[in-house]
């Protein structure tokens, strides 16, 4: 049986229990995010845009923002099954645009803040990452295959290459 | 070097050239044109928006599926495109002709610049949506302008790709050598650069100056004399498109954001985040007239 297709659109957090295929496409400054619970069979990817999430607008989609896509794509994965310390973790993404011209506004620095914003959860929630592909100014593909635990990145102009498993 | 061999392949094209000899290139119907300039015009009228879209019925056609699209959420059919105008507004219908005219070829894929088939049209339309936000955030230009000049900025990579087929690799690896963006290896090896050549066909096809202009200067905002907020709205718009990754080639985020047009809009670096957020939702929902645009 052909084992079940995830796209992770922008803002969206996918889960899955079993096997399944995730693929997170067209990452520029946003970064793709996935774990995985081997010994539970549990796995998600989440498709991070922001840094932060609004303090005055409400948050519909936590998934759009580092600072609760990550955390609710934990929620999501404990809620079938996974453990958190179990999770193992890889992230891709995080582009950013080549020069910021003079008097550099760091705040324009999506993908370098989204990265970071990223890494802060993910010591906040006590996560292990194995594998980064992080930065630079290509577009991303990334795909985690939950059976194997293969994740693979590719870029427009490079072949695809394998990042890590996430299963030993 | 590689890079070397491509300078001297193309050193003696001249943009002329690229123009002239490039076969298929793309045009824009004379009636989204006139359809542009009335609903742009201060004495401007619905009626003759409705007529102009009448002159061509392949453009009617499309405007009539896109404006039955689920994006609009009509209780009932539009039945023909004189009710387009009069239910939808003479602006929206406006912007539906840049659309019907444009994505028959901004959705073919460009190899030249490892751009699949609709990435073009992805990447262009996110800029359109991108810079009609940032026009309505400023509140200091048209939004429709905007918006076309987003949708077309990018013209002159359709013109460009088929001669740098099999040279985007080696022009990268220039680019990372010399510490450059793409547009100015482009104009290491050409003279000219996408820009410039998108702002060459604009001006045969007779298109107002500020779109011309916001074709030329779409990465280098600086150069544009006098500074144009049209043309700020664009690179902005560019600059979100790219970060979110909307419809990226072999060329990538290898361009330079100039924040000076960030300031000229008025908006503060925290504005940025909010307005990336509030397009993305945006572009995402125009999905659904797309589907419709598929099945003509």
């Amino acid at each position: 049986m052909t084992p079940t297709q995830l796209l992770v659109g922008m803002a969206d957090i996918q889960v899955v229990k079993g096997p399944g295929c995730f693929t997170c496409l067209g990452l520029g400054s946003c970064i793709g995010f996935c774990a995985l619970d081997p010994v539970a069979n549990v796995a998600g990817m989440v498709h991070v845009m922001l840094p932060e999430h609004f303090k005055d607008k409400p948050n519909d989609m936590p998934g759009k923002f580092a600072d609760t896509g990550i955390a609710a794509l934990v929620q999501a994965l404990e809620k079938l099954g996974a453990s958190r310390s179990k999770l193992v973790c890889a992230m891709a993404g995080g582009a950013q645009v080549f020069k910021f011209g003079a008097n550099v506004a760091n705040k324009l620095d999506i993908g370098a803040r989204n990265a970071l914003a990223v890494d802060e959860q993910v010591k906040k929630l006590g996560l292990k990452v194995i594998a980064r592909d992080v930065g630079g100014h290509a577009g991303r593909t990334m795909m985690l295959d939950a059976a194997t635990g293969e994740v693979k990145v590719r870029t427009v102009s490079q072949e695809e290459k394998l990042l890590c498993r996430l299963r030993a | 070097m590689q890079a070397q061999s491509i300078t001297m392949a193309q050193g003696t094209l001249t943009l002329e050239d690229i123009v002239s000899k490039t076969t298929d290139l793309p045009t824009i119907p004379a009636a989204a044109l006139a359809v542009m300039r009335e609903a742009d015009s201060p004495t401007g009228s619905s009626r003759t928006v409705a007529h102009h879209i009448g002159q061509d019925q392949a453009l009617a056609a499309r405007v009539l599926r896109l404006a039955n699209s689920a994006y609009y959420g009509l209780s009932r059919q539009i039945m023909d495109h004189q009710e387009a105008v009069v239910v939808l507004g003479m602006r929206c219908v406006r912007n539906l002709a840049m659309v019907a005219a444009t994505y028959p070829w901004m959705t073919r894929p460009l190899k030249g610049y490892q751009l699949g088939p609709k990435a073009m049209w992805t990447h262009s339309f996110g800029v359109a949506v991108a810079a009609q936000q940032i026009a309505r955030k400023t509140k200091s230009l048209n939004e429709d302008t905007a918006f076309t000049a987003g949708l077309l900025h990018n013209l002159g990579k359709v013109a460009l790709s088929i001669w740098l087929e099999n040279r985007l690799s080696a022009m990268m690896a220039l680019a990372i050598r010399d510490d450059l963006t793409f547009d100015q290896v482009e104009r290491k090896l050409l003279g000219y650069d996408h820009a410039d050549v998108g702002a060459y066909l604009g001006e045969k096809w007779n298109l107002p100056q500020p779109l011309v202009e916001a074709m030329r200067y779409h990465h280098n905002p600086n150069g544009c004399e006098p500074r144009s907020l049209l043309v700020d709205a664009v690179h902005v718009g560019d600059f979100l498109t790219m970060s979110m990754g909307y419809g990226l080639g072999g060329d990538g985020l290898r361009y330079e954001v100039e924040p000076e047009a960030v300031e000229r809009l008025k908006l503060q670096p925290e504005d940025v985040d909010e307005i990336t957020s509030d397009f993305v939702t945006e572009y995402e929902s125009y999905a659904k007239m797309f589907e419709e645009m598929d099945k003509i």
